[in-house]
């Protein structure tokens, strides 16, 4: 029994900024600013969300949450009957399609504030380098794995020491060689150059410096490290003899690794896939740095509650809970791979 | 497996590394060398070791120097030892594991720098901490240059605490049982259960999250940059402090900048090194 208390009042201390958080987000200002703070019976309002995402103020919230509600309720529907199925991909495919919709749908509906762009951003930021980053890591996790040549041990230890290293080392390379390439695109015409045949909508000039390509080419370079060890310590645990067995019997060592590694990998894919989104996701740093307007959402929410702007107390509440409600429920359901990642992760060393 | 079909495999990942991470750095310490201001940003020239004197003895380096030592220092142990408590409580528990452990994990999982704003709103005006302050002092609250420290070290302890839970937790599971049975005949109470078996169980996963979490706190960022801003400069780490002498709006001298980051690097190598070596050690010997 006295377990059970610590551990609450641990749990407490653990999400009380987050219950508080919540609860100043639907609170009205008056209220939040009063002398004695006001915990229960107050009136609760969603201006505050609605300020910070929507440019109109007579909006009806509820239809916005219908909405809302409604896409990600057939998405879990497809989603859970993907579960069920032998062949699940189509049906994820799907929830993900209904998904991408209904955000695409978002802004043609209901007037939206630039805040709407840098959540779009973050999500383009987020699957680009989860798909460049697990694709060439799990490949080279393979190789680390199987090979015994001591280029492999160095390539190992080269990249563990550079997990280590602070992010300062890598923006301000990254700042001064982006802005190189940007003026060698402009001075060379390449970056205005009209290029025959294909012509790229919504791009007048090419640069690298504050787009979301470089935000994804720098994540997906720091986190290669990561990956290739999380994915390498997976693949020791698959036995040989697996892709062995299939190269007997007259597969390519790629097939071998296309038809029967990969199927017994996606537990170590979904738990890398985990820690690079939220990497990505949370990334505060380079995107200051490299993207000084084309924010992904850590620096609105930082720059919002800054001196300068006119933003409300309770708008930076709901825009914390807006930032963290989607890596919540992803957390919640894939709960069990990250906490069997994490002790795999470290339980290898 | 063949050397060719190593290469084939490794290659997309190990160009990513040698173009994006071995380039920039060569560039931070070619660029540490050279005058080189925000502005201008197309005319580095050389300077010799300039940079470097001009840190060493810039006493706002220093400064940073001395509280990102003492921070390390701080919340490392804290951590760790409230990391293994909280593991040992969470490993006797069976009912409702998964709800304290979901609730326990939730500072790891939420942006930092969010979780740094919620918990510096508890503090600020109308947050719930200010408010009992008030009741209980009848002062109010208010974050100042001398107490912003310490709110950055708790807040700090509770955001990397659940990384140490859940890494010890994970290697409580693989103790095997009769090791505790066998000190249970012995009469071994808790304390010395706690020394002569569980210690030496997790002695790896000690050293693994302490390294860890010295690197991780010895190159913080998001979480200070929120509390302090560019208010309260003496609670700037040394990485905020880099980062604003690099990039201040005008006065930013990106060769000073680079130099900080190559003396950074270096004094992760210092205590990076043997351990790099002793896995570098571990890898051949796997091979052979």
């Amino acid at each position: 029994m006295p377990l059970h208390v610590t551990l609450g009042v641990l749990c407490i201390w653990s999400v009380l900024p987050f219950l508080w958080t919540v609860q100043t987000s639907v609170k009205f200002t008056r209220d939040v600013l009063a002398r004695e703070p006001v915990l229960w019976g107050y009136e609760t309002t969603a201006n505050a969300y609605r300020a910070f995402w929507l440019g109109d103020d007579d909006i009806n919230m509820w239809g916005v949450f219908a909405y809302i509600a409604g896409a990600g309720l057939i998405a879990a529907v497809l989603g859970l009957v993907g579960k069920r199925m032998r062949r699940g991909w189509p049906w994820y495919c799907g929830a993900g399609v209904v998904l991408l919709v209904a955000m695409w749908r978002f802004p043609k509906i209901w007037e939206t504030n630039d805040e709407y762009d840098f959540l779009v951003n973050s999500i383009v930021v987020t699957v680009l380098t989860m798909l460049i980053s697990l694709s060439i890591g799990l490949v080279a996790g393979y190789g680390l794995a199987r090979y015994s040549g001591i280029s492999g041990a160095v390539i190992l230890i080269v990249a563990l020491g550079f997990r280590a290293l602070p992010r300062s080392a890598f923006v301000l390379p990254y700042f001064f060689g982006a802005t190189w390439i940007d003026d060698w695109l402009e001075s060379s015409g390449v970056g205005t150059f009209d290029f025959p045949l294909i012509d790229f909508p919504f791009i007048d000039q090419l640069q690298l410096l504050d787009t979301r390509l470089v935000l994804v080419l720098a994540l997906v370079a720091v986190n290669q490290p990561f990956t290739i060890w999380m994915f390498r310590s997976f693949f020791l645990d698959v036995p040989k003899e697996l892709e062995e067995a299939a190269m007997m019997d007259g597969a390519t060592r790629l097939q071998a690794f296309r038809k029967v590694i990969i199927p017994v990998m996606w537990p170590a894919i979904i738990a890398t896939g985990l820690f690079t989104m939220l990497l990505a996701y949370n990334e505060f740093l380079f995107v200051r740095v490299l993207a000084p307007t084309e924010w992904t959402l850590p620096v609105a929410i930082v720059s919002l509650t800054g001196g300068e702007s006119s933003r409300t107390i309770t708008e930076a509440a709901a825009a914390a809970v807006s930032i963290t409600l989607p890596i919540v429920i992803v957390i919640i359901l894939f709960q069990k791979h990250l906490v069997k990642g994490l002790g795999a992760g470290a339980v290898k060393g | 497996m063949e050397r060719k079909t190593f290469w084939f495999f490794t290659v997309p990942s190990v160009a990513v590394m040698a173009l994006l991470m071995v380039v920039p750095l060569a560039t931070t310490v070619w660029l540490g060398f050279h005058r080189l201001l925000l502005r201008d940003l197309k005319n580095p020239t050389w300077i010799g070791l300039q940079n470097y004197t001009d840190l060493l003895t810039d006493p706002e380096f220093w400064t940073a120097f001395r509280w990102t030592m003492l921070f390390v220092a701080i919340v490392v142990p804290i951590q760790m030892v409230l990391g293994l408590a909280v593991a040992l409580m969470l490993d006797r528990v069976v009912r409702g594991r998964s709800f304290y452990m979901a609730a326990l994990l939730t500072p790891f999982i939420v942006t930092p720098v969010v979780g740094s704003l919620v918990y510096k709103d508890l503090f600020d005006r109308g947050g719930l901490i200010a408010w009992l302050w008030q009741v209980i002092f009848d002062d109010p609250f208010q974050i100042t240059s001398s107490n912003v420290r310490y709110l950055i070290v708790i807040q700090a302890v509770w955001a990397v605490m659940p990384f140490a839970m859940i890494t010890f937790f994970a290697g409580l599971q693989t103790l095997p049982g009769e090791h505790l049975e066998a000190a249970a005949i012995d009469g071994a109470g808790f304390w010395r259960n706690l020394w002569h078996v569980i210690l030496p169980h997790l002695r790896t996963l000690v050293l693994f999250v302490g390294l860890i979490s010295v690197m991780d706190m010895y190159r913080i960022y998001d979480q200070v940059f929120v509390w302090t801003g560019n208010r309260f400069t003496d609670a700037h780490t040394l990485q905020v402090y880099n980062v604003r002498i690099a990039t201040a709006f005008d006065i930013g001298r990106l060769g000073k900048g680079n130099a900080m980051a190559v003396l950074t690097v270096i004094g992760i190598l210092v205590v990076l090194i043997p351990f790099l070596y002793r896995s570098y050690k571990d890898q051949i010997s796997e091979r052979t």
